[in-house]
């Protein structure tokens, strides 16, 4: 009796381990697949249309019902607001983890925490609506200008997009700084502003450029927000109040209008694919960010 | 670390402790405590700035009518129920494919794997996974379930790029779950001659069914409002003519959050700010509710199994 219960014991133990196994292996199999798929379609207009790699990268020359594919506006676009987004939210999250890692009482953490949540749980086309509806108008009359969408206002909604991702992580960043080196700094009379700029943050820079990183992964791939405050004029973009087209905008807009099979689809599946190694580019960054820290 | 701290010059005591300029030092600290506050602050005002500007923007919009009635397709008036009813039923759909696969996988790497390759592949995997960009998913779901399979724009076929978008995020929570439950439970368990499969099963999941329900709850929230993923895979109509409560999941789905961003881009009817502001409030008080409901029946689950509060 016991042995024949131990045996299925066994037996259970041998299927989990295999079902567990095999569970984990979904996911080497879809980034796989997600990587083969965008690699074949997304290189399908340089071989098979035959568009010059370097003019898709480089050329703003965007006419793509005539066999134009000059992505550089896109890039640029998608690379400005990135770069403003961290700009602004990359200090203010950064700022934001300091609070809670250094300075807030229990009860205010506990108050704001829930605020930070709820800011991640907003979809990305509310932000997006919000920008537009808000945002949009606020800066056309700021600024003067006829219409406010623009570079601007894509970055600002990203910026807050972003927060609550560098927040947290910047704040785990700080709090595996040991509270020996925090003694050791007050004992030495600085003061907790000294102590944070001199000995935290230096402590903690490999987790606080992860929690940056993140922040310019998740800005770079966002797509609604910025479609629609960004007012998607294929343009090399000089200004920041200009209308302008990221990559994920222009993808969203398009792919419903592109013919299959032709060159103008295969354009937008190399722009995927230009987001999809950006991703991964960043993953690899972080990765080595976390090695040097160890 | 180390390497860290090296580099940063020791504060010297002169530096630190000069009497001088000891006031200005204080003074300095004074400001950018204050400057923290106000950073902080700012997360609580936008959170409040948003909430507010829907309220007073959508609240007019919201009857019966609005919630339940069929969106019209160019006469004003339109509602958005069979939209609210594709996010739920996507959302549903999608826990099915996510929540098992991602609470194995969870359990698998926090539980089994005690390293190796094996699992340094599946977590890299994971983790680029993670950041693959939710409009670049539903490029491939288009591929996959739309253009190879010839499903065209399905719910599940919708349903299965969100499974693949968060699968990740559900394991990362599955493994903060478990690995909140105290290393001495599972020593007790094993102690007593259960075998690792029992152990897991019997004494870590039920310890760990609170906060594990919590993180499910919580990334629902975040699949109910996906868009990008959705516009090119379940599609950005409802099956008009079919009823407009279709649970076929081999017809179009269009949700709640496509809508709101296709009523923008190309809608004919008239009244498009209306039903916009609408649907961003239905949204917004979406993420509040998934969010109350996250923290009770996690607090609630975590009573019920492990007795503490």
């Amino acid at each position: 009796m016991v042995g024949v219960r131990a045996g299925k014991a066994h037996r259970d133990e041998r299927i989990a381990l295999v079902v567990l196994m095999s569970c984990s292996g979904i996911f080497v199999v879809a980034i796989a697949l997600i990587l083969g798929f965008l690699a074949f379609n997304g290189t399908e207009l340089f071989w098979g249309d035959r568009y010059s790699l370097f003019s898709f990268l480089f050329s703003s020359d965007w006419d793509a019902l005539n066999g134009h594919f000059g992505a550089a506006a896109f890039i640029a676009g998608s690379l400005v607001a990135t770069g403003l987004a961290i700009l602004i939210g990359g200090p203010l999250g950064v700022a934001i983890g300091v609070f809670f890692s250094e300075l807030a009482p229990k009860r205010v953490a506990s108050a704001f925490k829930p605020a930070i949540e709820l800011l991640v749980g907003i979809p990305s086309v509310v932000y997006g609506w919000l920008g537009l509806t808000l945002l949009v108008p606020a800066i056309a009359t700021t600024f003067h200008l006829p219409d406010g969408d623009s570079l601007l206002a894509a970055g600002i909604v990203l910026s807050i997009m972003i927060l609550p991702t560098v927040i947290s992580l910047s704040e785990d960043a700080l709090r595996v700084v040991p509270v020996s080196l925090r003694e050791g700094s007050a004992a030495l009379g600085a003061t907790r502003w000294e102590t944070i700029t001199r000995v935290l943050l230096p402590s903690a820079s490999s987790g606080l450029a992860v929690a940056v990183i993140l922040g310019v992964a998740r800005a770079i791939g966002e797509t609604l927000a910025v479609q629609l405050v960004l007012g998607n004029a294929a343009i090399f973009p000089t200004s920041l109040l200009q209308p302008a087209a990221a990559l994920t905008s222009e993808i969203v807009m398009d792919m419903g209008d592109a013919p299959d099979g032709s060159g103008f689809k295969h354009a937008l599946f190399s722009m995927a694919l230009l987001l999809l190694l950006i991703a991964m580019g960043l993953i690899l960054l972080i990765r080595f960010a976390l090695r040097r820290r160890t | 670390m180390a390497r860290a701290l090296a580099a940063t010059p020791a504060p010297t005591v002169e530096k630190l402790g000069g009497s001088s300029n000891a006031r200005s030092r204080r003074i300095v600290d004074r400001i950018a405590t204050a400057l923290l506050w106000t950073a902080a602050s700012l997360v609580v005002f936008l959170l409040l700035l948003f909430i507010g500007f829907e309220f007073v923007k959508g609240a007019s919009t919201i009857s019966w009518h609005f919630l339940t009635g069929s969106p019209t397709a160019a006469e004003a008036g339109g509602g958005v129920g069979p939209l609210i009813f594709n996010s739920f039923y996507i959302l549903i759909l999608t826990l099915i494919f996510t929540v098992p696969i991602a609470v194995c996988s969870g359990m698998y790497l926090q539980e089994y794997a005690a390293g190796g390759r094996f699992k340094d592949v599946v977590q890299f995997s994971a983790e680029s996974l993670a950041t693959v960009p939710s409009i670049v998913m539903g490029l491939f779901g288009l591929l996959v379930f739309v253009t190879a399979f010839h499903w065209h724009f399905t719910a599940l076929g919708g349903a299965l790029t969100l499974t693949l978008l968060n699968l990740p995020a559900m394991m990362r929570v599955t493994q903060e779950a478990l690995a909140g439950v105290p290393g001495t439970y599972r020593e007790a368990s094993m102690g007593l001659g259960a075998t690792k499969w029992q152990t897991v099963l019997k004494v870590i999941l039920p310890s760990a069914i609170g906060p594990l329900t919590t993180g499910v709850v919580l990334v629902s929230g975040r699949i109910f409002g996906e868009t990008a993923a959705l516009i090119y895979t379940a599609g950005a109509s409802v099956s008009y003519g079919r009823g407009a409560y279709d649970f076929n999941p081999f017809h179009t789905a269009e949700t709640l959050a496509v809508g709101l961003y296709q009523v923008h881009r190309e809608a004919l009817v008239p009244d498009v700010d209306r039903i916009a502001n609408g649907s961003a409030l239905v949204l917004l008080v979406m993420v509040l509710v998934f969010n109350v409901v996250a923290r009770v029946v996690g607090r609630q689950l975590t009573v019920r199994f492990t007795g503490k509060a």
